[in-house]
């Protein structure tokens, strides 16, 4: 039996070939991802560190590895979704053989077994090439963590054994998820259709494909409708989750879409042979066209659902900064020097605001009659009550600012589910410490919240560190003047509150930047991989439709033209539904910056979205034209009479 | 076939392909089943041999009643009583000669040696083809290729839609040559649709469909006298 499938491989190489791309590169995304996270999750701190710049470097770690985590459960949902879709496309696309194969005694078990140990062949296949890949992956992973700045420099990854494991599991199982269902769908097919051209016009919207379309697309318009109280740490996560699983639940559903769009092509197009033809196609081909339009409606939806979240945010919390900042100007220097600024001339208030780590130390029993403990740092700032309630319009939920004094903090809402008047365990500046929680703030987008007394840090620990001093002026007094009264004294940079806070939103924008190059780097480059191997497949499997219409008339440019017309219909499609998909991701953020700021900001990354417009038709449109020349290559009686 | 009754579509668009159909095929015995386009013989055919599920009556294959067999049953009737033979050939594209032929019986679970196929191929006078892939053959090379891998497994019935239509005249005359032969030395019954006479005049008997009605049968016609028939028929 397997002979049968060694030979189809000759024939149908681009389906094969196509197929095993997909396993390969999915597992060597999973694998690096997972790699990276894992590394960076137990990395060794390097040692002589001082407790300050060890803080630091665990909290730098321990951001990269929640930044991994998305893109590890990204990289791995996308592996699931292109493999199995692909895979159950090779089997849709063999249908009329399959059908010959009962036709002359081949029983269902024997298809289901074909298809299964083909699936499992291909593969192996993939997963095999998958693992050095995943090397390179690896390599090309770490270095753009680094080069961003979202790890720091000296990280390495590490390789596990047991990884190999993991990647042939992953490979071999996701493969055979996808041809599972197919595969039992396609030995339900009866010995007749091998004589009709049943093409695929045969139910494309299978109880299956409903099944998980609505599923996915429900689960991310209740993600969506969630996101309004989720705490904001999860939010991209939930942003990003919901522009994937939208996407994949919608691209179950475009085969509703298809016929319409081929009516609108018809449509746009009418008293053109080509564009009625075109039209024509779509609608028979629903199947095909669903698959092709897949993998695309998956990327675009991921980076525009994306890059609006990161945008919306940076947006949010400039608005967050400018209603609770209640000053005149802004300075930057170290500790040292914020002192003075309150004694210069016309300052009314100044509050002096220092980073500071703190290490959270939690003890519980470790099962064997010891203690296990467990460090997590968080960054608090370092303030004094009195000036910060000057220069701060925000008031805490619960308790107050006033009692900020000696070992005692103020935290916001959600955080760990303290209430005023309970204790944390930390470690401050190399110094254990037990603080009350003497006020809550509502959560907030931008953190800043979490404060601490500055008398808790000894002023020489702190006196080298970057700190921010808001600055409020006395009535009647001259901004510029005062401004340049500190400029002059050297205490440090000076801006207005609203130069201050867009630099902030710009240092933002560029975090977020390299934030989404992180997550959708890779994953990205995979997904577009796929999209254009679902063209190249696709297309490649219309030979004898090629063959059979220039004999009818066409000629070479002309069917050229007509796949061109359809695969700019496909790129439609896909771009409709991704924005559905982008659209719900944003509505998610909205409500979730409306709960913690009080405004629905939702950005629409317009430079994004005509990015990824003008690249799907490019890329669509490339693909398509190339397969297209090469399938149409040989002679078409060669290809059209070869009635088999 | 007894009473059989074969409906297409649902309510508005229900189309009666069979009308009632009861008629038997003597084994060992060659039938060509005649009518114009559309009159429902490749439904009678499809209904006979169990691919397509009757709207009412029974057919029965042997003594197995096939409007309630199982798929498993019907798939072991498709690997040992009967085969199939196509107007377009139906090979497939990927295997070579040799191995389409082949493929019934490895389906069945059956070793198949070189020799076998060799000799089944050498009996349609491919025996120098067995490595070229289908699309290396001329349609009638191709359709005995179809017939070599129906007469593989040894079947009782051979059922045959069209398996000339696509043919030119020579290649036309080879094909139903091996049928006749099938018939007479191995004893096969042949169930064959045609619409051209001189090809049912190559059978044993005739039976002429009309809107899914048997109208008339005979035995022992000349071309002639069969076109004649059909001429009346189409009036
Ligand atoms: N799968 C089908 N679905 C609907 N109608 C069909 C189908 N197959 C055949 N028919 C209809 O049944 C009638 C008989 O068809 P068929 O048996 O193919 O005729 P013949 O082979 O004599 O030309 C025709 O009217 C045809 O349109
Ligand atoms: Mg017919």
């Amino acid at each position: 039996m397997l002979r049968l499938s060694f030979n189809t491989f000759a024939e149908r190489w681009p389906l094969f070939t196509g197929a095993i791309l997909t396993v390969a590169t999915g597992v060597a995304l999973v694998q690096s991802s997972l790699l990276i996270l894992v590394s960076a999750a137990t990395q060794d701190l390097p040692p002589g560190l001082d407790p300050g710049a060890e803080a630091q470097m665990r909290d730098a770690y321990e951001g990269a590895v929640s930044l991994l985590g998305i893109t590890l459960g990204i990289a791995y949902v996308l592996a699931i979704f292109i493999v199995s879709s692909t895979f159950a496309f090779t089997v849709a696309q063999r249908r009329r053989d399959l059908a010959l194969l009962r036709l002359v005694g081949g029983s269902r078990g024997q298809l289901r077994r074909l298809l299964l140990s083909e699936a499992l062949l291909l593969a192996l296949f993939g997963s095999a090439i998958g693992v050095p890949l995943g090397i390179l992956a690896e390599e090309a992973q770490s270095r753009l963590l680094v080069v961003l700045e979202l790890i720091p420099p000296g990280f390495s990854a590490q390789w596990h054994d047991w990884i190999l494991a993991v990647s042939f599991g992953v490979g071999i199982g996701v493969a055979l998820t996808g041809v599972f269902a197919a595969s039992r769908r396609a030995a339900t097919v009866r010995p007749l259709d091998a004589l009709r051209d049943v093409g695929d016009a045969a139910r494309v919207m299978t109880a299956g494909r409903w099944i998980v379309g609505l599923l996915f697309t429900g689960g991310a318009v209740a993600m969506a409708i969630v996101s309004a109280h989720a705490p904001p740490e999860g939010a991209i996560a939930l942003s990003a989750n919901i522009a994937l699983v939208g996407a994949i639940g919608l691209s179950m559903l475009s085969p509703l879409l298809v016929p319409l769009v081929g009516r609108a092509v018809g449509l746009v197009l009418r008293g053109t042979t080509l564009g009625g033809l075109a039209a024509a196609n779509l609608r028979d081909a629903v199947r095909r066209t669903a698959s092709t339009a897949a993998p695309l409606i998956v990327l675009s939806g991921l980076l525009i659902g994306l890059t609006g979240t990161l945008l919306s945010i940076s947006n949010g919390i400039e608005e967050e900064q400018a209603r609770d900042i209640a000053g005149d100007l802004v300075v930057t220097s170290t500790a040292e020097e914020t002192a003075r600024i309150a004694s210069i001339p016309g300052v009314a208030a100044a509050s002096a605001q220092t980073p500071v780590t703190v290490t959270l130390i939690e003890r519980y029993p470790d099962g064997e009659g010891g203690e296990a403990v467990e460090r997590e740092d968080t960054g608090f700032l370092a303030m004094d009550p009195a000036a910060y309630q000057q220069t701060h319009t925000r008031t805490p939920a619960a308790g107050s600012l006033d009692d900020l004094h000696g070992e005692t903090v103020v935290v916001e809402r959600g955080f760990n589910g303290h209430e005023v008047g309970d204790t944390i365990e930390a470690s401050v500046a190399g110094r254990e410490v037990t603080l009350r929680v003497v006020a809550v703030f509502d959560s907030s987008l931008s953190y800043d919240g979490f404060l601490l007394p500055r008398d808790l840090v000894s002023d020489e620990q702190l006196a080298q560190a970057p700190t921010q001093t808001i600055v409020r002026i006395a009535a009647g007094t001259d901004v510029d003047a005062v401004s340049m009264e500190i400029r002059a004294a050297g205490l440090g940079e000076v801006y207005t509150v609203a130069e201050s806070i867009s630099r902030a939103k710009s240092a933002q924008d560029d975090l977020n930047w390299r934030i989404n190059a992180v997550i959708m780097g890779l994953s990205g480059l995979y997904a577009l991989i796929a999209v254009i191997n679902s063209v190249v497949i696709a297309t490649s499997e219309r030979k004898t439709e090629f063959a059979v219409a220039r004999l009818s008339g066409l000629s070479r440019a002309q069917v050229l033209r007509m796949a061109f017309i359809e695969s700019w219909a496909v790129a439609t499609i896909a771009l409709l539904l991704s924005g559905l998909a982008a659209g719900a991701a944003l509505l998610g953020i909205r409500a979730a910056i409306d709960r913690l700021v009080g405004v629905p900001i939702a950005v629409v990354p317009w430079t994004m979205t005509a990015v990824v417009v003008a690249g799907s038709f490019l890329v669509v449109g490339a693909a398509t034209l190339c397969t297209a020349a090469v399938a149409t290559r040989p002679r078409p009686t060669t290809l059209a009479t070869a009635r088999e | 076939m007894r009473g059989v009754v074969k409906e297409y579509g649902t309510r508005q668009a229900r189309v009666r392909a069979l009308d009632g159909v009861s008629t038997d095929f003597p084994a060992g015995s060659w039938t060509a089943v005649m009518g114009p386009s559309g009159s429902g013989k490749s439904t009678l055919l499809h209904c006979a041999a169990g691919l397509e599920v009757v709207t009412s009556g029974q057919v029965r294959i042997g003594e197995l009643d096939i409007t309630t067999s199982s798929d498993a049953e019907l798939t072991a009737l498709r690997r040992r009583q009967i085969g199939f033979v196509f107007q377009s050939f139906n090979l497939l594209g990927s295997l070579t000669a040799g191995q389409n032929v082949a493929l019934p019986l490895k389906l069945a679970g059956v070793r198949v040696s070189a020799r076998e196929v060799r000799d089944v191929l050498a009996g349609v006078g491919l025996a120098d083809r067995i490595r070229h892939r289908p699309r290396e053959l001329s349609g009638g090379q191709q359709q005995r290729v179809a017939i070599a891998r129906a007469m593989v497994t040894r079947p009782a019935v051979l059922f045959a839609d069209e398996p000339t239509g696509a043919l030119d005249s020579k290649s036309a005359r080879v094909v139903l040559d091996l049928l006749r032969d099938m018939v007479d030395s191995d004893g096969q019954t042949i169930v064959m649709v045609t619409h051209d006479p001189a090809v049912a005049a190559s059978a044993d008997q005739v039976v002429f469909l009309s809107d899914g009605r048997i109208v008339d049968r005979t035995a022992g016609l000349n071309a002639h006298g069969v076109a004649e028939r059909l001429a009346a028929l189409e009036d």
